[in-house]
């Protein structure tokens, strides 16, 4: 995906916020704020959580520090069309050395988090959220032959194994976002 | 042994590797051991150190020695140092002689090592050249005059007066304008701890104001000064003020009265509204007295100071407004004023320099544009303050006119709207004319804080405002700064980091702005309300023609300069002159106070003592060998010398207290009548002989 | 038990609930093999925890809402406290999920009371004691490098071994039960490398990102530039003949993706890729076929130069 797509040559501040006050809601950084990245406005821009992120090393565009910086300034549409935060790899590396406790990473899950609200997401993105109602796996698979290759039972000790447990697992899935957003049967 | 017996001991300092890094240490002492008269050499890691004094210390006691050479740094720094050891080991302490092998030997030649050491080497046998006709001299003491005057009556020149009349000294404070308090006056509130700037600045100026040992001498400023440390002569001229201070009361009924022909803008609110040809410079003012501009008054009464009224048909004199309102007569134009004012003289033994700053207009800045709209934050901090032009109202600059119209109506009790608009997104712009090459290379100091304070203070009150916020980085140097800085972050104010580079004009009055961000790497732009400069903090227009009259220097920025940016950042190139606050360059209210407290302390110490020991290296006329020309009298740039009667001929004879041993009139001297002790006719060709023989002491 | 200090531990027979999570259950079951074999075998007794469902993993749950990311993680933790056991994990996703969501309901009372809301329509409750070990961390610190040397019937004389400890073993530091003194040189699995005889070097790349993860499956043309960055400074700095990790996702990162480098011509070199507990298993004498038998580079060389120069 063209990364910097939709976003124009000049960035204008006066539409930004235009948009955000009238077309919002609420701000994006509160939204953000309230998807979990609580110290979001701490963030002084100084690029320690770029220097060593993966996705900023192979070339995403709006790696943690930028996709912060778009946010702090009420940026919104631009970000929702765009994969990077599906990307990130939940490292934390930028979390640890953060000199502002932000945790970018929590940046960019609740990019994601709001990705999802508004479904603004791809059916790959969802794939593992309905495997795990499913099966209680994000990773599943039917074939077991590698199981009983290396000597052990077919089925795991886990939901795979487990009607009563798998069910416990799904009442809790309905009590979450996804059964909120139709992304898995509600109860 | 008697002192005509002459032994040496010269001692090389290695100075860490700073001198040992390029002389060859010793092939430098074995040459010193064959000069003349030299008795002892050694070398050492730090001669100014302890154990270094104590080596020379030790020649001396045990009687090795009668001179001393060391051969280190700059006699600027370390002469009293190396005197001082001498002294102690029991040595007069003019029987020493500094050679310089490191600023201008070691660090000019670092890698040409031969060279530096024979250049060490020359440098040295010139300094045991003179050693050898040193005389012994002995410290004068000059009295002191114990007053002391305050130039500017800012945070600054307030400090630094309330300490020293605490201590018991009397200060003079001179202030240019007619109240003291200087631009801390215009603020509304004071970054990092946001208090209100009136609330702890008003109680300081009436305190210095009625101290016992303060005299308060506004709307003046310094003429000339002469003298030196101790006893500076300095005139002062007070401004003409037209307005009998001895009865004005402050009530402020003349300015009122004051018709809006003659109004021009007030200088106080940073011209965003006007202000009378008579007026009060703040209400808060200390002394809260009025003066006449006399460039803006229209004259109503058609006389002027002095002048007979003209009188009405039934003879009646008429009087003008601003005369006729005052209740106390304090405004009466029936005798003549001085339009020069009055000059008065001063004695005092030091002066402190105060004098603040200014910051630079906008007009200059033509890239963002000529709206009313574009403001400095000078202005901005009239706008958000409640004894501003608005009472503290925001709206935008444009509209100010409006408002003071809307208010004269409330005023009267009519019904009226206010038709202002406000503002719904401001922009502020970092380093307008600092860290710019066309205007000041130097960063101001205090712009980022007080723009991070001016947005805080608005988004605080005002939180719908939208405001950006443009740098070219953030600095927050200072205890609480950049906690301060994350406030403003956390309140949702947005920061660029970028500076703008244009401001255009839209048919609104409101302003497209133009800015970058580093953070995205992309030109952003937006409409703005108000822009908000953050203009160059400048030295007075007026510095350094004060600087030139009190003999003091100015940096190549133009602010004061110090003697020593680390270790004498108080004091001047002329002893007994200290200074403080902006006018040293720019810099916040607890370094402003810092400063003062500083230079107070320096002047007390001073002062405290009654007499000072002065150097006895300075220039005596031999009345035998003067011919009477004169010539030295014209040159002398301390007007130390005078032509006397001396058994009845004209000889010249120089003022001991007022030499400074610069030496001009020895060089000068057709007769070698002149001696410049320390440094006589004998000692300097002597060193420029051992210099021209290559290191060859030449006998006499 | 929960484990609180290392001497408390080992006052009583060492006990774990065995997460296995997905990765290593469907995809290397060899893994799930080795840490059964090898426990038992150093008097660590492991509890199945039946009914574990996935950590959840971070494309699921944690991208979706907190509350819910937490409620999972919280119901997987409960089936070790209800036994009064912590959970151990040899997948660094799992073990970084579950603490993560942990340290949220430790320090945020709102998220642990909703979370208990969930829970209490299934019968549970989370008091936040249960927390998830990491196997690597069980065997350096609880049962220690003197038994696991004790324990080996082959050694590692004169192979160098690249370590992979993983990202989610790391960081962010706050929220693990076990920190490295210096997580920007980490030592854990080096030392554990050592007991076995390797040698264990430093090397530039050895903390950076293998790349695997949400980053594989959304680009993984940019996912394998980074873990051939990795795999080259491995080959180059210290050539080692073997890597090993402590994380499911980054064994089948650098197993699998190295094969396609080389498919692609990308690369020139192979190297074995083995998790740590698999390593172990191999040195322990456990039957090759069940404790490594599942890989895309090949290991068959340097098993059979363990197993034949090895022997002690
Ligand atoms: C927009 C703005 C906001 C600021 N906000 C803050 C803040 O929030 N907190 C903070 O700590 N600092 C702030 N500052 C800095 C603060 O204004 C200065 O640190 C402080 O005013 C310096 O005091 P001063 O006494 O050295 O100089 P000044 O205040 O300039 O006082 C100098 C005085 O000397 C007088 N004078 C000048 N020339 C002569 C002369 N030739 N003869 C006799 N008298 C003379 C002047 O009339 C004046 O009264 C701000 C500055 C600006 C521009
Ligand atoms: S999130 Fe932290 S590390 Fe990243 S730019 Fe902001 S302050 Fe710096
Ligand atoms: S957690 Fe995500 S944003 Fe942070 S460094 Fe890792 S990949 Fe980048
Ligand atoms: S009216 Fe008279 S007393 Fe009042 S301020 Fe004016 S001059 Fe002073
Ligand atoms: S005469 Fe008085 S009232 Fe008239 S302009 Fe002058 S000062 Fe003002």
């Amino acid at each position: 995906m063209e990364v910097m797509e939709g976003v124009p040559p000049v960035i204008n501040l006066t539409e930004v916020a235009r948009t955000e006050k009238e077309e919002f809601e609420k701000k994006v950084s509160e939204l953000i704020i309230e998807f979990g990245a609580e110290n979001l406005l701490a963030c002084m821009q100084c690029g320690a959580c770029a220097s060593i992120c993966p996705l900023a090393r192979v070339g995403f565009e709006w790696y943690n520090k930028k996709l912060i910086k778009a946010i702090l300034i009420g940026m919104k549409e631009e970000l929702l069309d765009d994969s990077t935060p599906w990307a990130c790899v939940a490292c934390n590396r930028c979390t640890e050395i953060c000199p502002r406790q932000v945790s970018p990473f929590e940046v960019m899950f609740a990019m994601r988090r709001l990705m999802v609200e508004e479904l603004a997401i791809s059916t790959l993105a969802i794939e593992g959220d309905r495997s795990l109602y499913e099966h209680g796996h994000a990773v599943y698979m039917t074939g077991r032959e590698a199981r009983k290759k290396v000597g052990l039972p077919e089925k795991p000790p886990t939901t795979d194994s487990d009607e009563k447990a798998l069910q416990e697992l799904r009442t809790i899935l309905k009590n979450t976002k996804l059964a909120e957003l139709g992304l898995i049967p509600m109860e | 042994m008697s002192d005509k017996d002459i032994r040496i001991g010269v001692y090389i300092c290695h100075c860490g590797e700073n001198i040992a890094g390029a002389v060859n240490i010793n092939e430098v002492a074995e040459f010193a051991k064959n000069l003349p008269d030299v008795a002892v050499v050694r070398d050492y890691l730090f001669m100014c150190s302890d154990p270094g004094q104590e080596i020379i210390k030790e020649d001396i006691r045990k009687g090795l020695v009668n001179r001393v050479v060391v051969a280190a740094c700059t006699p600027r720094t370390h002469e009293p140092i190396f005197r001082r050891a001498c002294e102690d080991a029991g040595l007069n302490k003019y029987y020493f002689e500094m050679a310089n092998i490191r600023d201008q030997c070691s660090w000019a030649h670092w890698h040409e090592k031969e060279k530096a050491t024979e250049k060490a080497k020359q440098l040295i046998a010139a300094a045991v050249a003179k050693a050898r006709l040193l005389e012994p001299l002995e410290d004068r003491y000059v009295e002191l005059n114990k007053n002391v005057m305050v130039v500017g009556g800012g945070i600054a020149g307030i400090f630094a007066a309330l300490d020293l009349a605490n201590a018991g000294f009397k200060v003079y404070m001179v202030e240019k304008n007619p109240s003291i308090g200087g631009n801390m006056a215009k603020l509304d509130k004071t970054f990092p701890t946001n208090d209100c700037s009136a609330c702890i600045l008003t109680p300081l100026m009436v305190e210095v104001a009625n101290h016992p040992n303060v005299e308060l001498i506004t709307y003046a400023e310094v003429e000339s000064v002469d003298g030196s440390v101790g006893n500076f002569k300095v005139k002062v001229r007070k401004k003409q003020t037209y307005v009998d201070w001895e009865k004005c009361t402050g009530c402020g009924a003349c300015i009122n009265a004051c018709p809006p022909k003659a109004r021009v803008p007030d200088e106080f609110n940073e011209g965003l509204s006007l202000r009378g040809a008579i007026y009060i410079q703040f209400p808060q003012a200390v002394p809260k007295k009025a003066v006449i501009d006399p460039d803006a008054c229209i004259r109503c009464s058609g006389r002027w100071f002095g002048e007979e009224p003209r009188r009405t048909k039934d003879g009646k004199p008429i009087l003008a407004p601003c005369e006729k309102a005052c209740p106390t007569g304090a405004c009466s134009r029936d005798e003549p004023r001085d339009p020069n004012g009055e000059l008065i003289e001063l004695n005092v033994g030091s002066i402190i320099v105060a004098t603040g700053y200014k910051v630079m207009d906008k007009k200059q800045f033509k890239e963002f544009s000529d709206s009313p709209n574009v403001i400095t934050a000078l202005q901005m901090e009239r706008l958000i303050t409640a004894t501003g032009p608005t009472e503290g109202k925001l709206i935008v600059p444009s509209d100010i006119p409006k408002y003071l119209e809307w208010k004269k109506k409330v005023e009267k009790g009519k019904e009226a709207e206010l038709e202002a608009r406000k503002p719904k997104v401001i922009t502020f712009v970092s380093c307008v004319g600092s860290r710019d090459n066309r205007y000041h290379t130097y960063c101001s100091r205090v712009c980022c804080m007080y723009m991070l304070k001016q947005a805080m203070l608005l988004k605080e009150k005002y939180p719908e405002l939208d405001i950006y916020m443009f740098f070219i980085d953030v600095r927050t140097p200072g205890k609480d700064f950049d906690e301060y800085y994350m406030r403003c972050r956390n309140l949702g104010i947005k920061i660029f980091k970028g500076k703008v580079g244009g401001v255009q004009k839209l048919p609104d009055e409101r302003l497209l702005v133009k800015g970058y961000d580093a953070d995205l790497g992309k030109p952003v732009e937006l409409i703005s309300d108000i822009v908000v400069l953050a203009t160059a903090i400048e030295p007075n227009t007026d510095l350094k023609d004060l600087a030139r009259k009190l003999g003091i220097n100015v940096g190549a920025e133009g602010f004061l300069r110090e003697r020593h940016t680390k270790l004498y950042p108080v004091d001047t190139m002329t002893e007994g002159i200290f200074i403080a606050g902006c006018a040293q360059g720019p810099k916040d209210i607890p370094d402003s106070v810092a400063q003062a407290k500083a230079a107070a302390s320096s002047a007390a110490s001073l002062l405290a003592p009654g007499k000072m020991k002065v150097e006895p290296l300075i220039s005596e006329v031999n009345p035998e060998k003067c011919t009477g020309c004169g010539i030295c009298v014209e040159l002398c740039p301390y007007g130390a010398i005078e032509m006397v009667e001396y058994n009845g001929k004209r000889k010249s004879k120089i003022n001991e207290t007022l030499c400074k041993g610069c030496g001009v009139c020895a060089a000068a001297c057709p007769s070698k009548a002149i001696t410049l002790h320390g440094f006589t006719y004998e000692q300097v060709v002597a060193q420029i002989r051992t210099i021209a023989k290559k290191g060859v002491i030449e006998e006499v | 038990m929960i484990s609180e200090t290392v001497s408390e531990t080992l006052k009583e027979k060492l006990k774990f609930g065995l997460f296995l999570g997905c990765n290593i259950p469907f995809n290397r079951p060899d893994v799930e093999q080795a840490m059964r074999k090898i426990f038992p075998a150093l008097n660590v007794e492991i509890d199945d925890l039946v009914g574990q469902s996935c950590c959840p993993s971070w494309g699921t749950m944690p991208s979706v809402d907190v509350v819910g990311w937490c409620a999972v993680a919280a119901r997987n933790l409960c089936l070790g406290e209800e036994k009064g056991i912590d959970l151990m994990a040899a997948c660094n996703s799992c073990y970084g999920s579950l603490n993560e969501a942990r340290h949220k309901m430790l320090n945020n009372p709102e998220i642990m009371n909703k979370v208990n809301e969930i829970l209490a329509k299934i019968g549970k409750k989370y008091e936040g004691k249960a927390k998830c070990r990491h196997v690597a961390w069980v065997l350096y610190r609880d049962v220690g490098l003197e038994k696991i040397k004790e324990s080996i019937k082959y050694s590692l004389d004169g192979l160098t071994i690249a370590v992979q400890p993983g990202c989610h073993f790391l960081w962010p530091s706050e929220v693990y039960p076990d920190k490295e003194e210096d997580p920007f040189n980490p030592k854990v699995l080096r030392e554990l490398c050592k007991a076995l005889g390797a040698d264990a070097p430093y090397y530039t790349k050895l903390i950076d990102c293998c790349g695997m993860g949400a980053l594989r499956s959304t680009n993984p043309e940019k996912s394998f530039t980074l873990v051939k960055e990795k795999l080259e400074c491995i080959k180059e700095e210290i050539d080692a003949d073997l890597i090993v990790t402590t994380c499911s996702s980054c064994l089948i990162q650098l197993d699998d993706a190295q094969e396609r480098l080389r498919k692609e011509g990308k690369i020139s070199f192979s190297i074995p890729v083995l998790h740590y507990v698999q390593l172990l298993a191999l040195c322990m004498g456990f039957d090759p076929q069940q404790v490594a038998g599942i890989c895309v580079t090949p290991r068959d060389e340097i098993i059979k130069r363990i197993l034949e120069s090895g022997k002690r």
